[in-house]
């Protein structure tokens, strides 16, 4: 499994389909939340899973951050799971961006609410363009200000070597909220998601 | 059998709730496993309002959760943890588990028109989770009571010496940091080598459980009483003075010498010599504290048992 690489041309489509996505669905988020969602360019990388630890702890070394988690699975293999990123001080506003009053939704449920939002509207606007149809498992807090992030995944033995991993920054200026979210496609699901970038640039 | 047959068949047998609303959420589907949780029939609620039905959900934060699915054709979930029910309905379980109402665990689905694709229902999946949630509380409550027995001390029921010196840690950075007076009262149980030897083992833990239920009978709720090791006791006085812990020691030690304990057919007297000690500017950690205070201890027994000493520089 380590010796799989995207060719520059795969890579090129996959950027377009994202960016694609990424316009949908901040369209969707600005007509549901009625206001700007910015998106900002994606980065797509294959990562080690041992490297993961480590690469999370640069990131969001010094700070309480919370980590949402929610699986996708699709049609011919598709499958992954969506991370999303808070750190405590950028997570302001979330009951007011999603239309509830404060006394109607606790922390954990705000962060899982939004989580899920952000995640479908960009994956259903993936999937559309590749024919595919996702499920989702529901939102699950992984690890929140209490239970630092890098301890959590380095208790964790991963199953698969390598992952492709797409990084996407959200903005939502108006309310001064952002966070991260980072999709990990892992394992043989990289190869189901090559053949179906190598058969969109066969039919181009 | 027709597969719409089947499907309908699944639908109405199969253990969760499923309903289905229109875009102005009023029901237009409610399954069997719905019927009979909820004492409602469907004819009555199908065309009657979601909110009408079940007047106990919370409608404002429902109403935004299915619009988000209709706006967005994507799903969206409640969990239990969050939220223990939405709708509030009896479980399956009302004899081994405890709890009153079904948990919940929602998804809500998007419908969609075959011909224009946009979202026109939505479909409420509802599992009974009242099992994991029984479990977790389980959990919950066990895990409390192995972090209660990981700080006492098995035989006296006091706060082991682990635990005990964590604290003495926290209250010493606390009592410096605030100025604030501290005092550390050390005892030890006199000739407990004899106590042993005339009553057996059970007879000494006798004396050690009589001696730590007096004492604990005497103190605030800010004091803690610890096992050091062996017959020897540590007492954390906050916001205490020298001059009120050598009081509290002396009220101690008097209340043990006239404290018989039953063993048997025997009636067993035994006193405690008491070191104590109070902070000083100089003391960098606890142990100076403990330090002192077993000093004065030892004086204590050096003149001949059963006495208190303050530690003096």
């Amino acid at each position: 499994m380590k010796d799989i690489a995207l060719t520059e041309d795969q890579r090129d489509c996959l950027q377009e389909l994202i960016n694609v996505a990424m316009g949908r669905a901040s369209d969707k988020l600005a007509r549901y939340l009625q206001t700007f969602v910015h998106l900002q360019v994606p980065y797509i990388e294959l990562i080690d899973s041992q490297a993961l630890p480590e690469r999370f702890a640069e990131n969001y070394a010094e700070e309480g951050v919370s980590l949402v988690s929610q699986g996708f699975y699709g049609e011919r293999g598709i499958l992954g799971e969506s991370l999303l990123i808070y750190k405590s001080h950028d997570a302001h506003g979330i009951a007011e961006i999603l239309g509830y009053e404060p006394d109607d939704i606790s922390e954990v449920e705000q962060l899982t609410d939004i989580s899920s939002i952000l995640t479908t509207t960009f994956l259903n606007g993936l999937a559309e363009q590749i024919d595919n149809q996702l499920a989702y498992s529901a939102p699950r807090i992984v690890s929140s200000v209490d239970t630092p992030l890098e301890q959590h995944l380095e208790q964790l033995s991963f199953n698969w070597d390598l992952a492709l991993k797409v990084d996407i920054s959200y903005q939502v200026t108006d309310y001064s909220f952002n966070c991260d979210m980072v999709l990990l496609i892992p394992g043989e699901a990289i190869v189901n998601i090559q053949a179906v970038l190598d058969q969109i640039l066969d039919e181009f | 059998m027709q597969l719409s047959d089947i499907h309908s068949l699944i639908l109405q047998r199969i253990n969760s709730g499923v309903l289905i609303v229109d875009a102005d959420i009023n029901l237009v589907y409610f399954n069997r496993f719905m019927e009979s949780h909820s004492q409602l029939k469907s004819e009555d609620v199908i065309g009657q309002s979601l909110f009408d039905t079940f007047p106990d959900a919370p409608e404002k934060w429902l109403k935004r959760k299915i619009q988000s699915v209709l706006m967005l054709n994507s799903p969206a979930f409640s969990s239990w943890e969050q939220r223990q029910y939405v709708f509030r309905m009896r479980h399956a379980r009302p004899v081994t588990t405890s709890s009153e109402f079904m948990a919940q665990d929602i998804t809500f689905i998007p419908v969609c028109n075959q011909q224009s694709n946009e979202v026109e229902q939505v479909c409420i999946v509802i599992d009974d989770v009242t099992d994991v949630f029984f479990y977790q509380e389980k959990l919950k409550d066990t895990l409390a009571k192995l972090e209660q027995v990981s700080r006492m001390d098995g035989l006296t029921q006091v706060a082991n010496r682990r635990f005990w010196e964590e604290r003495f840690k926290i209250e010493f950075a606390s009592a410096v940091r605030h100025q604030n007076p501290l005092s550390l009262i050390m005892f030890d149980m006199d000739k407990f080598k004899q106590v042993n030897d005339i009553y057996g083992h059970q007879g000494g833990d006798l004396v050690l459980v009589e001696a730590t239920r007096l004492v604990q009978s005497m103190l605030r709720k800010e004091d803690l009483l610890g096992r050091y090791g062996g017959e020897e006791f540590g007492l954390i006085l906050p916001n205490t003075g020298g001059k009120g812990a050598l009081e509290l020691a002396e009220r101690i030690r008097k209340a043990f010498q006239v404290h018989p304990m039953k063993f048997k057919e025997h009636v067993i007297h035994a006193t405690m010599s008491v070191g104590v000690c109070e902070l000083d500017n100089n003391f960098k950690k606890y142990e100076d504290l403990v330090t002192r205070a077993d000093l004065a201890l030892y004086q204590s027994k050096r003149d001949g048992r059963n006495r208190t000493t303050l530690y003096r520089k």
